[in-house]
């Protein structure tokens, strides 16, 4: 687990402030109230953050909505994964017919 | 994580090049190893100022450092983790969202179950029952509070308090486990623990090895000649040792029994290290009784380092 210092620590350009300000805000979501509750994902998480306001130049308003759009993407991207994971454990036949099946309904669009 | 170089050497981090080749040199002169013979904790610190010498000592280096290139240790800093390398992964489930299927469940019954729930969150999916997890905590206590033990509390960030115990003789970096006191579980799982490391405050006279306390403490010119009763503090109190005579800086009295009762009711020692002071003002008679003495029984303490090197 990581501390808000090592967090602060590593990441360029970030202060204890901001930091608080964007758990404060639910945009980074440690897993406990504890002195030491950050993980690895929580702390890219900040750099993420940094990188929008200070280098991408978006405002406190626009933050919140790009991260629901991440968040959301993926989302979608691990439950798509977990589709794609059954089917392929399924044979080859249903392979098959599912692939034609998507063929067709783009097709059909 | 390396600590910040700057406060090892004890300097400001807006020094000039020579203020922190002074501040090294004066930690350097104290801490040599070679002028603290069989001290580990100098050796260590000594490795630690040299380290961060060798960075804060070279303009470019310096530059880098203080820049974040390059860690305390000199080790290049690793590029930017992307929140994508994470965001799939176990550890980020808790930022991603699958709300907002309604639209897509509602082809099948079968494949509407399936999508848009999360296990265990409030509106479906199956309770599930999770141990909370565990909590961990630093506290720091004093010197003569880990040697004699202590009654604590934490006020933890929620404002709510947590009571330790701290048994006599804990060392640095000992965690100590609190059953029940984490986070709270899900479902029927219980609490996880409060795990909370100790750390200790150094004491300007004590220091620990071990079981055993060692304590640094002057004596006379004639004392170390003559020998003879010196009052010694202990972390039991002040008490009386003897000083043979003859005894040089760096010679060792061990005071059993006087240190940390370790594990097992075994009990440490403390050790005292002599250090020969002169007075401050070197008289008329003084120094006529060295050139006397000088005279008729000149002595070679260096012949072995002659021999060796």
């Amino acid at each position: 687990m990581l501390s808000e210092r090592d967090i602060i620590a590593k990441i360029q350009h970030l202060t204890v402030t901001r930091l608080r300000v964007w758990v404060q805000q639910g945009w980074i979501r440690p897993v406990a109230k504890a002195e030491e509750a950050f993980t690895e994902a929580d702390m890219a998480r900040a750099a993420l953050i940094r990188d929008l306001e200070d280098k991408l130049g978006f405002d406190e308003e626009q933050v919140p909505v790009l991260l629901s759009l991440i968040d959301q993407i993926h989302g979608l991207r691990v439950e798509l994964k977990t589709i794609l994971e059954v089917l392929d454990d399924l044979p080859e036949d249903v392979h098959a017919m599912v692939k034609l099946r998507i063929e067709e309904s783009k097709r059909a669009r | 994580m390396a600590d910040d170089l700057y406060s090892v050497l004890g300097v400001a981090r807006n020094v000039s090049a020579g203020d922190i080749a002074k501040a090294y040199r004066k930690l350097a002169k104290k801490l040599h190893p070679d002028l603290n013979p069989g001290d580990k904790a100098a050796e260590a610190k000594f490795k630690q100022i040299t380290a961060a010498y060798d960075i804060l000592g070279d303009a470019e280096k310096r530059r880098r450092y203080d820049l974040g290139e390059i860690d305390g240790s000199g080790q290049e800093r690793p590029q930017q983790r992307y929140y994508r390398e994470y965001a799939g992964g176990e550890d980020a489930a808790r930022y991603r969202s699958t709300a907002g299927y309604e639209d897509l469940g509602s082809f099948s019954d079968l494949f509407g179950d399936l999508f848009g729930k999360e296990a265990g969150t409030a509106g479906g999916g199956r309770r599930f029952s999770m141990r909370g997890s565990d909590a961990q905590y630093r506290l720091q206590i004093d010197f003569l509070e880990a040697v004699n033990g202590a009654k604590k509390r934490i006020t933890l960030p929620d404002g709510g308090t947590l009571d330790v115990t701290i048994p006599a003789g804990v060392a640095e970096g000992q965690v100590m486990r609190l059953k029940g006191k984490g986070m709270p579980g899900r479902g029927e799982g219980g609490p996880g623990d409060a795990l909370v490391e100790i750390l200790v405050s150094p004491h300007p006279v004590f220091a620990r090895e071990g079981d055993d306390i060692v304590v640094e403490v002057p004596i006379t010119f004639d004392e170390a000649v003559l020998g003879g009763k010196i009052e010694v503090p202990t972390i039991g109190g002040r008490v009386f040792a003897t000083v043979p005579p003859g005894s040089s800086t760096g010679k060792t009295l061990r005071l059993k029994g006087r240190g940390i009762k370790g594990k097992g009711g075994k009990q440490g020692d403390q050790l005292v290290k002599l250090t020969v002071v002169l007075p401050e003002r070197i008289d008329e008679d003084l120094k006529k009784l060295a050139e006397e003495w000088r005279d008729k029984h000149g002595y070679d303490p260096r012949r072995k380092l002659r021999e060796q090197a």
